[in-house]
This record gives structure tokens, sequence and C-alpha cells, in this order.
């Protein structure tokens, strides 16, 4: 597989902060594959998904020591507020969605096909000729998230990206993550979400106060959904179950 | 910390031309603690902005105990209503974070101590001369959370409490709203997050397309899978293992899971 992203001894300071967002993090994120990225507030996920699609320190500024190699500039981010990604230009969704690939020069079949595919697969269809501005914040994350698919990016980094959907928004939006990344691109995900996570990501990345800790599949990485913490509490032994199917197979009848 | 009764009746709400209530009636008693549950654009954060005068219904009326709402201003139901946005953003203005949480009940001149109280219990004591935006956006959460908790408002209304949080910041939302809850508060609290609402709901109201499409008792509703189905949601992972293992008591509760779990043996043990 190729890696789209390198990251070697990678450290990162954000302006005027003594204290290093990230440290020391070796990790290559790899085409055809969804890397989840975990870890409590402050333990630097956000800041790796910013370093690792090239936006940090370009556009936040900060210092980004040890070597980062970006092998793609077709990256789109997805940020969990989508009302700061809106263009403020478009009219219509279908315009909003189209706004990307137009801008990048690509040819009109092109786009309105891309667009097709983007809206059919947020299930954002019916909301076509709406005004994005009159929209939910559920409705407008599917937007977004839409918005970025259009423009086929190599490299897609979601950060909490379903913290605005409904339950099965939600459901959808994470189900589509391995038909992205089976398309050929590398999908780089963080959320507090573990439940979702565990159910697509190829490979999970659990930071602690700015560094890699753990590195592996949703199962040795994992440890915090709610069937984990309950089947810890009653007695499970590691490695613990991290939904209810797992849990029902390690109980004794 | 007395709670108020709240009641919408026939309560009828419209964006422009477009309907998004379409005649809810609601009784909330005083200090009961209730979840309002829907799919996107279903209207529950319309209906909640009712509740401070944000919004004004195209019909009905909204009532906060002896208050109908149609008479009062946002300012004035702040002193019976304390709302946490969905997004902090939209009300951290101060230069700290403990300035922020102060702003509320001095502007109502409620005691200080309600501050300290507030910082403490979700875990902001340490940030305290921080400045709000120099926070990750869930820790933003817990300081608007903070400002209202110190205002000890009658009625708390939350919008998405726990969207962005990790586990630490969920388990102190629990607790702090199970803590207003026990103390008698009314709490409202719109949420798509089914574990945080059998964590600490005791109602649920479930809207649809603008319209009241369940109204039960959590555990009633959240332990039953096919009630559950076209709601479009799901039991949350405590009562999904309990009914997967068929265990007693219809836990949906964690630490009901765990228990009733006491005893099973484990593979790999």
């Amino acid at each position: 597989m190729t890696a789209l992203v390198t990251l070697e001894r990678v450290g990162f300071s954000y302006p005027g902060s003594a204290r290093p967002a990230l440290r020391d993090v070796s990790v290559a994120i790899e085409a055809g594959t969804v890397t989840g990225v975990t870890g409590l507030v402050g333990a630097g996920a956000s800041t790796l998904l910013l370093v690792a699609g090239g936006f940090a320190p370009r556009l936040t500024g900060g210092a980004l020591t040890g070597a980062r190699h970006l092998a793609t500039e077709r990256v789109g981010i997805v940020f969990a507020t989508p009302w700061t990604q809106l263009t403020g230009l478009a009219s219509t969704v279908l315009g909003e969605v189209a706004f990307g690939p137009a801008s990048l020069g690509r040819p009109r079949e092109a786009v309105l096909a891309a667009v097709e595919r983007a809206i059919g697969d947020l299930g954002v269809a019916h909301l076509a000729e709406r005004d994005p501005t009159t929209l939910s914040g559920g409705e407008l994350q599917r937007v977004v998230v839409a918005s970025i698919l259009a423009m086929v990016p190599d490299l897609l980094v979601l950060d909490d990206p379903a913290a605005e959907l409904d339950p099965a928004g939600a459901d959808a939006l994470y189900a589509l993550l391995p038909s992205v990344a089976a398309r050929g691109a590398a999908v780089l995900v963080a959320t507090p979400d573990t439940e979702r996570l565990a159910r697509v990501a190829d490979r999970v990345l659990a930071l602690e106060d700015g560094r890699l800790v753990r590195s592996g599949p949703p199962g040795a990485v994992l440890d915090d959904t709610d069937v984990a913490r309950i089947a810890r509490a009653a007695g499970c032994p590691a490695p613990l179950p991290l939904d209810v199917a797992a849990a029902v197979e390690r109980v004794v009848r | 910390m007395s709670g108020h009764a709240i009641r919408f009746e026939g309560v009828r709400f419209a964006y422009g031309g477009t309907e998004v209530l379409h005649g809810v009636t609601l009784d909330l008693p005083a200090g009961s603690a209730v979840a309002i549950l829907g799919p996107n654009g279903a209207g529950k954060t319309t209906l909640t902005r009712l509740l401070i005068a944000l919004l004004r219904p195209r019909a009905g009326r909204v009532t906060v105990g002896d208050w109908d709402v149609a008479t009062k201003r946002p300012d004035e139901m702040a002193r019976r209503v304390g709302y946490v946005f969905q997004h902090a953003d939209q009300q951290l203005f101060e230069r700290t974070v403990q300035r922020d949480v102060a702003f509320g009940p001095r502007c109502l001149g409620r005691p200080a101590a309600g501050v300290d109280r507030a910082l403490e219990e979700l875990g902001l004591v340490a940030v305290a001369d921080v400045h709000p935006y120099d926070l990750p956006p869930p820790s933003r959460k817990l300081v608007a959370l903070a400002g209202v908790l110190a205002m000890e408002p009658g009625v708390l209304v939350l919008d998405e409490p726990t969207a962005g949080l990790d586990r630490v910041g969920r388990d102190l939302v629990v607790a702090a709203l199970r803590r207003r809850n026990a103390a008698g508060v009314t709490s409202v609290v719109v949420s798509h997050d089914v574990a945080f609402v059998a964590e600490t709901a005791e109602r649920v109201v479930v809207l649809r397309e603008g319209v009241v499409a369940a109204d039960a008792p959590v555990r009633k509703l959240l332990s039953d899978a096919a009630a559950l189905a076209p709601l479009g949601l799901e039991p949350p992972p405590a009562a999904a293992l309990g009914l997967a293992l068929g265990l007693p008591g219809a836990p949906i509760r964690v630490e009901e899971c765990v228990a009733a779990l006491g005893g099973v043996r484990w593979r790999g043990a």
C-alpha cells in the first residue's frame, strides 16, 4: 500500500504555547485504509489531523519539528462545526457541493457527476435546492461532507464528523468511510465516538499528552466503549469486547 | 434551587413559511428529568428555544412555572431557565474561564459560591485563568455549562451537552446533571446520545417532523428495541447487552448492567 502521509518523530507547538501539542509522533497513513485517532481532550488528536493534512503550521502558525512527507495535495478536511465550512457563496445545496470541484477547474460533466455521487452518498439529494443556511446542523454537516467528497480527495481528514448527526446519520456517515477508502483514498478520522470507530477503522492511533501511545486494530487499541467499560467492571479479562456481539461471545452460558 | 413545571400547549412554530412544530403539547412536572430525542430537523432545538423567549410560537402557549413565556423577555427568562447552547462559542465572551462562569450569577445577583462549585464539578479549576478560546472546543462546552450551572436555575435546558466530549467530560456532565435533578431542578436535555440519556433522564420525548412521536419513561422506551426501531433509535449499549443476554431488571445504565452481570463467567478468564 502507498503511504500518503509519513510522519517521522514529528512534534508540533501552537503559536504562543510552551506545551507541545504533538511529541515525537511517527506514523504512516496509507491509501485505501481508514485510520482512527482517539484520545482525551487535549491529547492531540485534532492537531494530528491538522499536521497530517498539511494544514498546520501552514494555516495555524506554530512550529513543526521532525519530518513530514505528504504525497498528495488533494486533501479534504471536515470539521465538527459545519457552518465554519460553508462558502457563503452558494444559495443552494447543489451549488455549495459543486463549488469545490468547480473551483478546481474540473470539467462540467465531471463536476456534475461528482456532485451527484456525493449528495447521493450522504443522503442529501432531497435537499439539493435548499438554501444551506436554512438547514439543521445535522443536515448541514452531511452537506459539508458531500462538498468535500465531491472534490475526490486522496486524503480525507475528518474531525469528529458526526457530532451534529442523529444516530442514523452518524451510522450512515461512518459506514461510508470504508467505501471512500475502497475507492483509493486514505481516511483519517478523529472522534471520541469509539463505538462507531471500532466498526469501521482498519487501525486506531491512541494519543496521550501529544504522544502516540498505541497503534493497531481497534480491538487491540480501544478499551473504552460502553460495552468494554461494562465488561471490565464485570470482571472480563483483556482483550475487552468492544461491542455487544463480541461481549455475548465472551460470556460462558 | 426548586424546579418549575413546564407546559407546551398546542405549540406551533414556523421559520418563514415552513412550519416545523405542528401543535406540540407536553406537560413536564417540576423536578422532572426529560430528554428530547429525534432525528436532525425534528424541531428539538426549536422547541427548547421557545422556553427562553428566544423564539416565539405562531400559535399555542408555553409556560414555565406560573410564567407565561409570551409575556417575558429572554433576559427575564434567564432568571428561571438556564440554557446551554449546542455550540459553546455562542455564549462565551469573557477574558477568562472564571470571569465567564461568574458573569451570569453576577448579573442575576446570585451567590459567588455557585461559581466555584460549578468550576470544581466540571473539572475547570486548573484552567480558571485561561482565556476560553485558548481551550479546545470540548472544554469550551464545559465552560458554557459551568456558567449556566453557576446561576443555579430552577430549569436547566441543555442542547447536545455531550457532543464532542470525551469520556471524562461526559462523566462530569452526567454527575452534574444527576446532582441538579436530585436537588429538584427540572431538566430538559436535547441529545442524540442515547447512552447519556439513559444515564440521566427519567422520561423520554421523541420528536419527529415537528410532532411528539413517543413520550415514555426512559427505562420502558430504551429497553424496547422494537419500539425504538421505527423511531430511528437503538437501545443504548447497556440495554442492548442486557437484551442480548436476557439480563434481569431491564438495565439501561452502565452500573445497572454491571450489577446484572454479577456472577457471569467470561471466556479467557
